[in-house]
């Protein structure tokens, strides 16, 4: 009886959270699987049932999806490679303790606290072309022809790289700022005691700090990936009004289809969103753990 | 502990008497408050024209109360769709005629106007042909009425010996072959608002197959696949290669290209007839008014078509919508304050009056006055491609403008690509 009852308990308090969980995650995701096999003629009234057809129109030449998860998958990579270890270097050197140590904390974590919008216009006027920052300087230099007569922006062979930069450099203080709660959490008997064996600034980070703080990569690494993925505000105000924009995204081209009576397709390009970044999560758990060193699962 | 009482109480006091004024506000039925929703930002030309026309029905429809929000362009799209689907709309919102408007029409959420208009005689039928669906009736108050101009900078024309607009499409090109030569930029168009991509392609596809053919292919369900429509995107791209347009208009905004035509920098900008109010602006271009001129694209192929075939109409609409708890007031409302934005609009520039102006309109601007002109001559409008058509085919048609204009496809590839996509 006692059982019965504590068993009752224990859902009757799960059971909020359960609904949550349910209604604002799970019930969504079977939505946008349903809508994604009907066409969506009208804003919120479902059409005719089209099965992957909608999955198939997503790689046409008019869609090219294609470009758009390549656009995300360099955006990941480029998180990955060079966000990441970008916050790690920051992390470290700050979370040694050198002076000003809270003023470069805060300085570098800024940028997370402004809005993306204001970032996206602060880059596009640093990019114009006409009397941009960069425009600027390179003619100040003399190097004017370097730059592509297009701008930056216009021009498909910058473009990628000149929306990716500020994409970047906004979210490496949020990263840095995680893995320096990290670093600042190592115990310092360790360090002394690596420090006491003869090693290095540089072999105390290698050999003590970083497997230490592998947890907490792991966490960034997973959301530099997703949050690449899912990347919209930024690109959005470089985007602008612009159709078959260089730098397209898959939530760029979801936004704009749920909203001009192509519901299906938008809500295909959702859940391919979905798969790939529950993919990408679960990759990186099990590429964490491959590696664990204590060789526990 | 009496100070956290007396504060516990004065607050619930508060609160109480609060809730007391709000009701007793509501229910007095003296004033009904409806909401409004438009595009009409500080930046927007038309800005001025919905403040005057607010502010005069204050003073002739005083028991009503209007609150209402100005919403960028781009975003407006978004958050009325959003609105609709999960009705929400507000009492008279803003909307663009032809499909934009159909699109809600058919999901009927949307007020019919027609005993409201019918009090009023000024509003010429012909005006009503983008708000009237399917059941003959009209569901939105058409405001300003405009079309795509071609605006000359004369002082660089007059530079390669131009001293009037070049008249045909040779002369045209003759003219901006002279510019390139000199040194100067002869055409910038914005390619990051694909938009302002249509505002040369379409004319130009207009000027070669005609108004009709072109309708017929917006609006009539004609397929792309047209031979004409071909040859236009084959001689806009031919002009982008031998460097007409500024390169740099590939990443700069519309507000941006503007300006800098103003001030000199290109010779051609081609887009709404709206923008006569920003030129004639004597504090941000002084001066500038004297020198631009204004007129339409010329023709390409006289065989089908000629000039007074625009681009354009009466595009810019209120609406009410269906769901409105004061549906016939807002009716009353929405037509009464189309009817004075149409007015001030036409009076500051931002575009002709698509009710028959029954007032002084002496001091209306050069540019505007010369915009009057060429629609009086009119004698076919095609509503802007982006408007006429609806949903995705709206969407797929602006992908290939924007194809296009890099250079992705050429003509052939623009008629087969859309024949597919569209409809």
């Amino acid at each position: 009886m006692y059982r019965k009852n504590q068993k009752l308990t224990v859902f009757l308090f799960l059971l909020p959270s359960l609904l949550l969980f349910f209604g604002i995650l799970i019930w969504p995701i079977i939505q946008s699987v349903h809508h994604s096999f009907y066409e969506y003629p009208a804003f919120n009234r479902a059409g005719q049932f089209v099965g992957f057809g909608n999955y198939v129109k997503l790689f046409s030449e008019l869609y090219d999806f294609g470009l758009a998860i390549k656009n995300a998958l360099i955006l990941a990579a480029l998180s990955v490679f060079i966000q990441l270890p970008l916050s790690l270097g920051l992390a470290l050197m700050l979370g040694k303790g050198i002076k000003g140590e809270r003023f470069y904390l805060s300085v570098y974590f800024m940028p997370v606290l402004i809005s993306a919008v204001v970032i996206g216009m602060l880059w596009e006027k640093i990019y114009n072309p006409l009397y941009g920052l960069l425009t600027k300087s390179f003619e100040f230099f003399g190097w004017a022809d370097v730059l592509p007569a297009a701008g930056v922006l216009g021009d498909k062979k910058t473009a990628l790289m000149a929306v990716f930069i500020p994409t970047i450099w906004q979210y490496v203080g949020y990263h840095m700022l995680l893995m320096y709660a990290g670093v600042k959490g190592v115990s310092s008997e360790l360090r002394e005691a690596a420090k006491l064996d003869g090693a290095t600034d540089g072999q105390v980070n290698r050999y003590v700090v970083i497997p230490c703080i592998k947890p907490i990569i792991q966490v960034s690494i997973i959301f530099a990936i997703t949050g690449s993925l899912k990347s919209y505000d930024l690109i959005k105000v470089f985007a602008g009004d612009a159709y078959n924009c260089p730098y397209k995204v898959p939530s760029l081209m979801l936004v704009r289809y749920a909203f001009n009576n192509a519901g299906g397709v938008a809500s295909a390009i959702a859940v391919m969103l979905i798969i790939m970044c529950f993919g990408f999560a679960l990759l990186i758990n099990w590429l964490f753990k491959e590696r664990n060193p204590y060789g526990a699962k | 502990m009496k100070i956290k009482r007396m504060l516990a109480l004065v607050l619930a006091a508060v609160m109480m008497f609060s809730l007391i004024g709000c009701s007793a506000k509501n229910g007095s039925g003296k004033k009904i408050k409806l909401t409004m929703w438009c595009i009409a930002t500080e930046g927007d030309s038309n800005r001025g024209a919905y403040e005057k026309a607010i502010d005069e029905l204050k003073k002739t429809m005083p028991n009503i109360e209007l609150e209402w929000e100005a919403i960028e362009n781009e975003t407006y799209k978004t958050k009325i769709k959003s609105a609709m689907a999960a009705n929400e709309l507000p009492d008279i919102f803003f909307t663009w005629s032809g499909a934009f408007l159909g699109d809600f029409v058919a999901e009927n959420k949307v007020y019919c106007l027609k005993d409201a208009l019918s009090k009023y005689n000024d509003l010429p039928a012909s005006m009503l042909g983008n708000v009237t669906y399917a059941d003959g009736k009209p569901y939105g108050v058409p405001t300003t009425m405009n079309v795509v101009a071609l605006f000359a900078n004369m002082d660089l024309l007059g530079q390669v010996g131009y001293t009037e607009v070049p008249a045909t499409y040779d002369e045209f090109i003759d003219c901006c072959d002279k510019l390139v030569a000199k040194g100067i930029t002869p055409i910038a168009v914005s390619g990051s608002e694909t938009w302002c991509v249509t505002e040369w392609l379409e004319p130009m596809i207009e000027k070669t197959i005609g108004a009709d053919a072109l309708n017929d292919i917006f609006r009539n369900g004609a397929t792309f696949d047209n031979a004409g429509v071909k040859s236009a995107v084959d001689a806009l791209q031919s002009m982008i290669k031998k460097g007409y347009f500024a390169a740099e208009g590939a990443s700069l905004k519309n507000d941006d290209v503007r300006d800098n035509f103003a001030m000199g920098k290109y010779a051609f900008y081609q887009n709404g007839t709206w923008n006569c109010a920003n030129f004639a602006d004597q504090e941000k271009f002084p001066g500038f008014i004297d020198k631009c001129r204004v007129t339409e694209f010329p023709v390409i192929d006289s065989t089908n078509a000629k000039l007074g075939q625009l681009i354009g109409g009466p595009s810019d609409t209120l609406a009410v919508s269906a769901s409105s708890k004061h549906a016939k007031e807002a009716a009353e409302y929405c037509v009464a304050l189309g009817r004075e934005i149409s007015h001030y609009g036409y009076l500051s520039g931002a575009g002709l009056p698509a009710w028959t102006p029954t007032y002084e309109a002496n001091d209306i601007n050069a540019l505007t006055k010369a915009v009057a002109e060429i629609c009086n001559k009119a004698n076919a409008y095609v509503l802007f491609g982006d408007t006429a058509m609806g949903g995705s085919d709206k969407d797929n048609y602006l992908e290939y403008v924007g194809k296009v204009y890099a250079s992705e496809v050429d003509g052939a590839g623009f008629t087969s690509g859309l024949k597919k996509a569209v409809r």
